[in-house]
């Protein structure tokens, strides 16, 4: 009978509609049922996740991705506190994946070096919802959304931390920019090396067949 | 780059955890076009929608200790994020919350609290179901699917609802449960 109350309030809380009495008790079955219908619950805010699915697609302008990394650029100080709190202890986050530096990166590096971003990757069907009467226009994102820092205010004249951050972010910056030229040179050589090929095994037939000419001329 | 593409979202939010930036960025580039989507669907204004999607990254950003790493449910995890930052501004703008917005306010009422015994599902998954939900969605009464609109996307509390529909509270509250139960047992029965 609890569980049954318990599921009914959890529809409406997932909805966002709950009252605040309901809210209470709600939050009161938590804390003390023991039966408590957490896989109801699992089960309906994934349900309600769902709905969004029923819009229409619409891609957010490409320079947002710059605006936001002006706003985590903002907040780089707390983060940085943070990251200085968390490090003597240095427990939950041990398993990161790979040995990509933490913040500090963030907060010079990434809005300084101009991180790319990809395109968009997500592709929906633009069939309007029938849960909604007036469907959402469609935008579309121009491509190569940069973040840049250049218009920006000058990172490397505040709040430096060392010398040593700075030596690792230029290092990285040009590391990137090189790799960058690097590759594009040897697309250019592979293409060079694939023409020249070809030259070479057109001369070699021009000269056999111009050998072959000589020798049926010769016969006459 | 395919080899991050390859990252699923739990691995992603992991790498956040620990601050790596592009981990950031890719969970920007896979999740921004459907969390706008839901946004500006609540808020319409295109610049208060951009403004509260960059702030959803803000708060992923400083509270990614607030997301639960054993359920990993990031899809969810971020609907409703961003839903209950677009609720908040659009109720903030009508003046219905008053209260001040401070960071206890954020993890209290704008970070999600998921379900301890939640089911992750990678996007790609989410999004095939787009035909399930959309069928399911349809086979409610058009009452059903207006009082759900209403309360998910438009923000409003039973009295609002009841007010707007001139019909008593109760009654909205009903129509909620049998709506959600009923696409709740659609979707199930897709499974079956």
């Amino acid at each position: 009978m609890e569980n049954k109350k318990g599921i009914e309030l959890i529809k409406l809380e997932v909805l966002g509609c709950i009252n605040e009495k309901d809210r209470e008790s709600l939050l009161k079955m938590k804390e003390t049922d023991e039966n408590f219908p957490w896989k109801a619950l699992a089960e309906y805010q994934n349900l309600i996740a769902l709905l969004p699915l029923t819009l229409t697609l619409i891609y957010p302008d490409s320079d947002l991705k710059d605006k936001t990394a002006t706003k985590l650029y903002k907040i780089r100080d707390e983060i940085k506190a943070k990251l200085d709190a968390k490090k003597p202890k240095e427990v939950s986050v041990e398993p990161v994946l790979d040995e990509t530096p933490v913040i500090k990166e963030m907060v010079l590096g990434e809005v300084e070096e101009g991180v790319q971003f990809k395109d968009q990757e997500l592709h929906l069907d633009e069939k309007v919802s029938p849960l909604i009467k007036t469907p959402v226009q469609e935008k579309t994102v121009s491509d190569g959304p940069k973040f840049n820092i250049e218009s920006r205010e000058t990172v490397t004249t505040k709040s430096i931390p060392d010398r040593e951050l700075i030596e690792k972010i230029t290092r990285d910056y040009f590391k990137s920019y090189f790799e960058k030229e690097l590759e594009a040179l040897k697309q250019g050589m592979k293409k060079n090396r694939l023409l020249n090929l070809g030259l070479f095994v057109l001369t070699l037939i021009l000269i056999v067949v111009l050998y072959f000419l000589r020798q049926t001329l010769n016969l006459f | 780059m395919a080899e991050s593409n390859a990252l699923t979202g739990a691995e992603i939010m992991l790498k956040i955890a620990g601050y790596d930036s592009k981990a950031l960025e890719q969970l920007y580039d896979r999740y921004a076009p459907i969390l706008y989507t839901l946004i500006k669907k609540i808020v319409t204004d295109k610049e208060t929608a951009e403004e509260i999607l960059s702030d959803v990254f803000v708060i992923i950003w400083r509270h990614i200790d607030l997301f639960d790493f054993k359920t990993n449910s990031v899809y969810t995890w971020l609907i409703i994020l961003a839903r209950n930052k677009a609720i908040d501004v659009l109720n903030r703008k009508g003046g219905k919350v008053t209260e001040e917005y401070t960071d206890e306010y954020e993890k209290e009422k704008i970070i999600p609290k998921l379900s301890p015994e939640i089911e992750a599902t990678e996007l790609n998954k989410v999004l095939e179901k787009k035909e399930k939900i959309e069928g399911a969605l349809g086979s409610l009464t058009d009452a059903q699917r207006y009082v759900m609109e209403l309360s998910y996307f438009g923000g409003m509390n039973e009295a609002e609802i009841a007010g707007k529909l001139k019909i008593p509270a109760m009654t909205v509250k009903s129509k909620l449960q049998v709506a959600i139960g009923n696409l709740m047992q659609k979707l199930s029965e897709g499974k079956k």
